[in-house]
C-alpha cells in the first residue's frame, strides 16, 4: 500500500485551504496530522478520501490516481469522524448493516452484532443514534470501519469525545489497521497522545506542511518543531 | 502600443462596427423600409423585435456550450462565457419584452397578452434569471460554477420542451381571434423590407457579441485578480 | 448504470444499492414523519382556499378542476423537495455515501423513486378529497386521470430531486428551490392539465395523445440527463 501525494492545492475563493502538499506514505505508517485549528487538517483528510475536488496536485494511491479511481478504490478509503456519517433516526445496528450491504459486504457469523460487542454497544444496537452520546457515536463509527476494514483510514479529531475504553478501543482499530499494511492519518490536537501512538509527525500550518518527520530520529527534533510552529497566544498542544 | 492595448484592438473594431451597423441598421428600418400595408409605421419595431429574440436564443446556447465546456475541461475561462452570456441575454431577453409589449399596445390595445412569444420569451428570462441567482447564492465559488453548469445544461434541454407545450397550449385551445403575431404580419414582402430585416439582424448580433466581450473582459479581470492574491497570499 | 460492485443482486428491476436507500428513507420517513403528513395537511388546506379564493360554483367546478388539482399537488410536492435531503444533511451523511463505493446516480435514482412514493400517496389521498370537494360526478373518470398524473409526477419527481440537491449548498434555498423548478415544469403543468381536462370531458386518451407523448419525452429526457449529471451536482 503506497500513498503519494504531490504539489496538492485547494482554494476557496480567495484564500487557500491547502498549499502545495508532498506526501509519500506507505502501508503500516501511522501519521499523526498536527496543527493549530483552521490549518487545514480536516480539508487535507477530506482530500484524501476524495471527497474534495483539489485545485491542482495529485494523489495516488498505488500508482492509481484517485481520481481515476474506480469505486472500488473508494471501497478501501475510511474517513472516521466522530458524530458525523450516522443517521440519527435509524439504530445503531441498522446503520451498521446500511453501510455494511453498501459496502457490498456479505455478512457471516454474525460479523455485525460482533463489531458492536467489541465496541461495547451490545446493550445499545437497538437504540437510535440520536439518543447515543457523543462517545458513544464515535464507537459506533469505529465498529463501522471495524467493519468495512479500509487500507487508508483518515480519523478526525477522536480524541475529545472518547473516554478510556473508547480511546483503547480506537487505538487497537488503529493498529490493527497499520498490521494489517495499512495506512492510518489521524488529525488530532492531542500531541502526548500522537507522540506516544503514531510512527510519524506532520505539522500543518496555514495550509502549508512545515513538518514532516519519521520516527526514526529522535522526537527532540518534533518537540522543537512544535514549540517554532505554535502560533503565539495559542493554546496547542495541551 | 502597451500589451493591453494590444489586446483591446479586436473589442474596439468589434464596437465600431457594431455602432455602424446599428446606424445603418436604423437607417433601413425606419426610413428606407416601406411601412407596412395592415400595421402602418408599428410594424417597423419587428426589425428590432426579432432579431432581439433571436440573439436570447443564441445566448442561451452559448451559455450551454460553455457550461458543457466548464464540466469536462473545467477552465475558468469557459465558466466566465457561461456567465457572461446569461448576464447579456437576461438583458436582450428584457428588451424583446419590452418591445413586444411596446409593439403590442397599438395592436392589441393592451400592454401584455399570453400569446406563445410573449409567454415563451417571459419564461427564458425566468430561466436566465434563476441561472444568475443560483450562481449567486452559494458560497464556495466553484461549487457555484458546477451548479450553474449543471443548471444551464438542465436548462437548454427544457427550452425545446418548453416551446412545444407553450405553442400547443396556445393552438390547440384557438382563442377568439386576435391578430397572431406567429403568424408573421406581412404577406407581400417587400425587398427593402426584407434588406431591412438582413441588416438589423447582422447589427444586433455585432452588439451582442461586443457586450459580451467586454462582460469576458469583466469577468477575465475578476480571475487575474483572484489568481494574483492567491499567488501573493503567505 | 455503472457500478462496480462486487456483487450485485437485482430483484424487481431496482439493483441492491438502490433499494438499500429506497428503504432507508422509507424507514426514516415513517420514523421521522416530516414529510407526507405535512403534504397531506397542506393539500387539503390548499384545497379549502382554493375554494374561497376562487368562489369555485358546481357548474364551474369541473373545467377548474384540472388547474386547481395539479396546482396543489405541484405546491404540496414542493414542500416535500424541501425536506428531500434532509436525512444526508444531519451529520454529513450524504458525505458516508459520497465516500462509500456507490455510484452517484443511485442517490439520484433511489431519490426520486421515494419522491414519488410520497406523492402517489399523497395524490391517492388528494384526488379523491378533491371529487367530494367540489361536487364532480366523474368518478369513473378518476382512476384513468390517477394514471395520467402518475406521468406528471414522475416529470415532477425527476426534474425536481435534480433541483432539490442543486440548491442544497444554497442561502434562500426555500425561495430559489420554487424559483428555479416551476419554470421548467412548464411543460408537465401543462401537459398534465391539458391532459386531465382532456380526459375529463372526452373519457379516454385518444384527443390527449400529443400531450401524453410530450410527458413521456419529458420523463425520458430528464431522467436520463438526471442520472448522467447529478454526480457534478453532488460531487465534491
Amino acid at each position: 500500500m503506497q500513498l503519494e501525494v504531490r504539489g496538492l492545492s485547494k482554494s476557496y475563493g480567495f484564500a487557500w485551504a491547502l498549499r502545495d502538499i508532498d506526501l509519500e506514505l506507505h502501508g503500516g505508517d501511522s501519521v499523526a496530522l498536527l496543527g493549530p485549528n483552521g490549518a487545514g487538517k480536516t480539508t487535507l483528510l477530506k482530500a484524501l478520501a476524495g471527497l474534495l475536488r483539489p485545485t491542482s496536485g495529485e494523489i495516488r494511491f498505488n500508482g492509481t490516481s484517485l481520481r481515476q479511481g474506480s469505486a472500488r478504490l473508494r471501497s478501501t478509503i475510511g474517513l472516521l469522524s466522530p458524530n458525523d456519517h450516522l443517521y440519527e433516526k435509524l439504530t445503531a445496528e441498522e446503520n451498521l448493516r446500511l453501510f455494511f450491504a453498501l459496502y457490498s459486504r456479505k455478512e457471516k457469523n454474525g460479523d455485525i452484532r460482533g463489531a458492536l460487542d467489541a465496541a461495547g454497544l451490545a446493550d445499545w444496537s437497538g437504540e437510535y443514534v440520536a439518543a447515543l452520546s457523543s462517545g458513544m457515536k464515535c464507537r459506533l463509527s469505529i465498529a463501522k470501519w471495524l467493519l468495512l476494514e479500509p487500507k487508508l483510514l483518515l480519523v478526525d479529531e477522536p480524541y475529545g469525545v472518547l473516554d478510556g475504553g473508547g480511546v483503547d478501543l480506537l487505538e487497537d482499530q488503529l493498529k490493527n489497521v497499520c498490521r494489517s499494511g495499512g495506512i492510518v492519518v489521524m488529525a488530532t490536537h492531542d500531541v502526548t497522545r500522537a507522540a506516544a501512538f503514531c510512527s510519524r509527525a506532520v505539522i500543518l500550518r496555514r495550509g502549508k506542511l512545515v513538518f514532516d518527520e519519521a520516527k526514526r530520529r529522535p522526537w527532540e527534533s518534533f518537540y522543537s518543531a512544535v514549540d517554532e510552529y505554535r502560533p503565539r497566544g495559542e493554546a496547542w498542544p495541551s | 502600443m502597451t500589451e493591453i492595448e494590444q489586446k483591446r484592438r479586436p473589442g474596439k473594431i468589434l464596437g465600431v462596427l457594431a455602432l455602424l451597423s446599428v446606424a445603418a441598421g436604423l437607417y433601413f428600418a425606419l426610413i428606407k423600409a416601406p411601412p407596412d400595408a395592415y400595421q402602418g409605421e408599428v410594424q417597423r419595431i419587428m426589425y428590432i423585435h426579432i432579431p432581439s429574440i433571436l440573439t436570447a436564443y443564441l445566448s442561451f446556447f452559448i451559455v450551454f456550450v460553455g457550461s458543457c465546456l466548464y464540466l469536462w475541461k473545467r477552465e475558468r475561462r469557459d465558466d466566465i462565457l457561461a456567465y457572461a452570456a446569461a448576464e447579456i441575454g437576461v438583458l436582450f431577453t428584457a428588451l424583446t419584452i419590452v418591445e413586444g409589449s411596446i409593439w403590442g399596445k397599438p395592436t392589441w390595445g393592451v400592454w401584455w397578452t399570453w400569446d406563445a412569444r410573449l409567454t415563451l420569451t417571459a419564461l427564458l428570462l425566468m430561466i436566465f434569471v434563476g441561472y444568475l441567482m443560483l450562481r449567486s447564492l452559494i458560497e464556495d465559488p466553484e461549487r457555484a460554477a458546477v451548479s450553474g453548469a449543471v443548471l444551464g445544461i438542465i436548462g437548454f434541454l427544457d427550452i425545446p420542451l418548453i416551446h412545444m407545450s407553450v405553442y400547443w397550449w396556445r393552438t390547440l385551445h384557438q382563442p377568439p381571434s386576435i391578430l397572431r403575431p406567429d403568424k408573421a404580419p406581412w404577406d407581400n414582402v417587400h425587398p427593402s423590407m426584407l434588406i431591412a430585416l438582413a441588416i438589423n439582424f447582422i447589427a444586433f448580433l455585432l452588439l451582442y457579441f461586443y457586450l459580451l466581450s467586454l462582460r469576458i473582459r469583466v469577468g477575465e479581470t475578476e480571475e487575474r485578480i483572484r489568481t494574483k492574491t492567491l499567488e501573493g497570499a503567505a | 448504470m455503472r457500478w462496480t460492485n462486487i456483487d450485485r443482486e437485482e430483484k424487481h428491476g431496482l439493483p441492491e444499492p438502490d433499494r438499500l436507500l429506497l428503504w432507508k428513507d422509507l424507514l426514516l420517513e415513517l420514523r421521522r414523519r416530516e414529510s407526507l403528513l405535512a403534504m397531506f395537511f397542506f393539500g387539503a388546506l390548499l384545497l379549502f382556499i382554493f375554494h374561497f379564493a376562487l368562489d369555485v360554483r358546481p357548474e364551474k367546478a369541473a373545467d377548474m378542476a384540472p388547474g386547481l388539482l395539479w396546482l396543489a399537488v405541484v405546491f404540496c410536492g414542493t414542500l416535500g423537495l424541501m425536506q428531500l435531503f434532509q436525512a444526508e444533511r444531519e451529520n454529513r451523511c450524504l458525505e458516508a455515501l459520497l465516500l462509500s463505493p456507490i455510484d452517484r446516480a443511485v442517490i439520484f435514482v433511489s431519490k426520486v423513486f421515494f419522491n414519488l412514493i410520497l406523492m402517489v400517496m399523497l395524490e391517492i389521498v388528494i384526488f379523491p378529497l378533491f371529487w367530494v370537494l367540489f361536487n364532480l360526478t366523474a368518478w369513473d373518470r378518476l382512476p384513468m386521470i390517477f394514471l395520467y398524473g402518475l406521468l406528471g409526477t414522475v416529470g415532477f419527481c425527476v426534474v425536481g430531486t435534480l433541483f432539490s440537491a442543486l440548491t442544497l449548498g444554497a442561502r434562500g434555498r426555500e425561495i430559489l428551490l420554487p424559483l428555479l423548478l416551476l419554470p421548467m415544469l412548464i411543460p408537465v403543468v401543462l401537459a398534465t392539465i391539458r391532459g386531465i381536462e382532456i380526459v375529463l370531458q372526452a373519457g379516454d386518451f385518444s384527443e390527449a395523445l400529443p400531450w401524453l407523448h410530450l410527458l413521456i419525452g419529458f420523463d425520458v429526457i430528464f431522467s436520463t440527463a438526471g442520472i448522467l449529471v447529478f454526480e457534478w451536482i453532488v460531487e465534491p
